[in-house]
């Protein structure tokens, strides 16, 4: 078992010790990071390994928050998160076709589109959506029995997303991963590889909606409704914030950034109710939250799997994981790929 | 810094002691987009305030208050109830958003915790299978069930109604229309508007409504909906006399920004104003005195007095209950104040309410139609019963 691997299941299973101790609102917490981080790792596969910057991912979260609780509420028991993702490659592939013709700007802004697209079929499919009212969704069931408790969400979620992150570990050690990468640094040099860039590219979008889909089929299940406004665009920017402060084209940099988005808020209103300045925090919450991203850009632009790296080679641990720029593994697929010169 | 911070999360994370015999807990829109209307928060937390201040809290137990933020969103709100309840151990939980309610209205029933929602949609309001939720007034459907019947009293016929493309503006109007109330007032509904709930212009939907030539046009929309129904309206020759809002059109800011063109536009009451003569008033004036400041003066605010009110009745009631004690059990506390809260009858509110009594969960079922005039809403006619 590699070193990230070994790492990977251990703080899983810390996690879940700590879902067990940390009571209701703790659980609840780990809950909110790990749905995140799966969000995060989607958008990383895509953004990160692959180069092409989605303001979509809201959109296939909410899509995949809607398949689970209609499949959920149908009985369809765990096959329902199965379900969520599938429905969002399906989404992905509908935006992707399109989309996927366009090159770095440019596909953007058509994600930016499918993202309004979807955000009004939200609203106005009434009969599969429930419209402006929002679809209210049973609890998650598993063989029959359904989750009660937020522990209960917590775990399944901490499960899914260690499975999440090996997944994509693999799959970053694969041709399919490698020319990912090569997409992503020129897609004039992918061609000239041999690589059918178009195919790629799509795939990539294609993994990246499955696991969005499973991330908001877990939205879906805790937040018992599935609601137009809670598929908004501000949480597509959420998400790229993620990766960004987290390190683009880390994994552990995604995983981190979730975190560090989801929880700063809670931080900031606790450190307010401590010195009794929340109702002024609470004001310039949003000021304050954006203020220390820009800071966090400017001094450590390299995100906080940078800063994590540092973090363990101080302490004289070797370690792979960093940045976006990766040398070594371009150095790895030219080689595989018979070399670029 | 660092320890201050790793302490904060830990209190965060690890939850807390009790650190009141009564805790309430109360979520609101300090910041996002319904904060015009947040008085509603402030005005529970100030009751309670009140009492700790003027009477040593409830039954000589200081109450613990929490006002936390929930920011319209729905994952921050659904966080909230949890740390009310779990890490805060509330006794009453008192939240925001209809969506949130929704959302929450099983788990608050798994829990059993007393939950005043500020919400008036009916799909929260069930005695029966929503036990511990208690509302503060008539749902937006009775509501405009009071102008209907104020309509049909004046000798009026013809209605249009407005509303955004949201689930505030969407669903009442269509319970109301499949409900089949207009027509059993003898009332025909000619039209109904809808539009994008943030419309700058509206002028196309007013020329709409004046070739319709209506009676009266409902409008089931927020404040700053209605600021540009009414500009437009007057841009093309419509009274604002033609308009009825609900309760979230008592707003200043409506006769302030519109001047002449807002006058005689009515919305339904249920509260008396802030600064009303009421006897409520009085206590609201002693507050401020001692130094407190009243952070929203309008209707709002006297809707969260009100629900300060009640919340306290119910937790004094169930105090007297346990022989002046409060509780050790917070599950037993719980269940005991939604039970006084259920069998609270004709309770004096000042004159903010009609007497209230919550064996339907809603206190009063009453409003009365108020009227811009001389740029201040002055109440028109007796309360209605919605019932």
């Amino acid at each position: 078992m590699s070193r990230p691997v070994l790492a990977a299941v251990l703080l899983s299973v810390l996690a879940v010790i700590g879902t067990l101790l940390l009571g209701r609102f703790g659980a609840y917490m780990m809950h909110a990071v790990a749905i995140a981080a799966i969000g995060a790792l989607s958008l990383n596969l895509l953004t990160g390994f692959c180069g092409q910057i989605n303001f979509a991912q809201a959109g296939l979260l909410g899509v995949g928050a809607y398949a689970a609780g209609l499949a959920g509420n149908a009985g369809w028991d765990l096959l329902a998160l199965p379900v969520a993702g599938l429905a969002a490659v399906a989404t992905a592939v509908l935006i992707g076709l399109p989309a996927l013709r366009l090159r770095g700007l440019y596909f953007a802004i058509a994600t930016l589109a499918a993202q309004f697209i979807l955000e009004y079929l939200f609203k106005f499919a009434e009969p599969i959506t429930h419209g402006v009212s929002g679809l209210l969704i049973k609890p998650m069931t598993v063989f029959g029995r359904p989750i009660q408790a937020d522990q209960g969400y917590a775990i399944v979620a901490i499960t899914l997303l260690l499975a999440t992150f090996l997944v994509m570990h693999w799959l970053r050690r694969t041709d399919l991963g490698r020319s990912f990468l090569v997409v992503r640094e020129n897609e004039v040099v992918a061609k000239g590889m041999g690589i059918n860039v178009a195919r790629t590219k799509m795939l990539a979008f294609m993994i990246s909606g499955f696991f969005a889909g499973i991330a908001g089929g877990l939205i879906g299940f805790t937040a018992r409704l599935a609601h137009p406004e809670s598929f908004g665009m501000s949480l597509s920017v959420d998400y790229v914030a993620m990766i960004i402060v987290g390190g683009l084209g880390s994994m552990p940099g995604a995983v981190l950034g979730a975190g560090f988005i989801t929880l700063l808020p809670e931080a900031i209103q606790r450190l307010g109710e401590i010195f009794h300045i929340s109702d002024q925090l609470s004001a310039l919450r949003e000021m304050t939250f954006g203020l220390l991203i820009i800071l966090f850009l400017i001094f450590e632009g390299r995100g906080l799997s940078a800063i994590g790296s540092r973090l363990v080679s101080a302490r004289g641990w070797r370690t792979r994981q960093g940045g976006r720029a990766e040398p070594l593994e371009l150095q790895k697929i030219k080689s595989s790929q018979g070399g670029l010169e | 810094m660092k320890k201050l911070i790793a302490a904060a999360l830990a209190a965060g994370l690890l939850g807390s002691a009790r650190a009141a015999d009564i805790t309430v807990c109360i979520w609101g829109t300090i910041t996002g987009p319904d904060a015009l209307v947040n008085g509603m928060s402030y005005g529970p937390r100030d009751y309670f305030e009140f009492l700790n201040q003027t009477k040593g809290g409830i039954a000589g137990n200081k109450v613990k208050l929490l006002l936390l933020d929930g920011r319209y969103k729905l994952d921050e709100e659904l966080k909230i109830y949890r740390r009310c309840v779990d890490q805060e151990q509330a006794v009453y939980v008192n939240g925001w958003s209809t969506g949130s309610v929704k959302a929450l209205r099983d788990q608050i029933t798994q829990d059993k915790v007393p939950f005043m929602t500020q919400s008036y949609a009916s799909e929260v309001l069930d005695p029966q299978k929503l036990p511990y939720i208690f509302m503060a007034g008539p749902t937006y459907e009775q509501q405009m069930i009071i102008a209907l019947r104020d309509l049909a009293k004046s000798g009026g016929k013809n209605l249009v109604i407005m509303h955004p493309d949201n689930e505030y503006g969407r669903g009442p109007v269509n319970v109301v229309r499949q409900s089949k109330v207009i027509e059993g007032n003898g009332l025909t509904l000619q039209d109904t508007i809808e539009f994008p709930y943030d419309a700058q212009d509206l002028t196309a939907q007013m020329l709409r409504v004046k070739a319709k030539n209506p009676d009266m046009v409902y409008v089931q929309a927020s404040t700053p909906q209605l600021l540009v129904i009414l500009r437009d309206a007057a841009k093309v020759g419509l009274s604002a006399k033609k308009f009825v809002g609900n309760i979230y059109n008592i707003s200043p800011a409506i006769p302030e920004q519109l001047g002449a063109n807002a006058e005689g536009f009515r919305a339904i009451q249920v509260y008396s104003d802030f600064g009303s003569d009421i006897p409520a008033m009085a206590d609201i004036k002693a507050f401020e005195a001692k130094g407190n400041e009243i952070q929203k003066r309008d209707v709002y605010y006297m809707k969260g007095w009100f629900e300060g009110q009640v919340m306290a009745k119910a937790i004094e009631a169930a105090i007297a209950k346990n022989g002046g004690k409060v509780p050790d059990d917070i599950a037993a506390f719980r269940q005991s104040v939604r039970n006084e809260m259920e069998g609270l009858k004709d309770v004096d509110t000042g004159g903010i309410v009609p007497p209230a009594s919550y064996a339907n969960h809603q206190g009063s079922t009453q409003a009365r139609m108020a009227e811009i005039k001389g740029g201040k809403y002055v109440p028109v006619g007796d309360w209605i019963d919605a019932r």
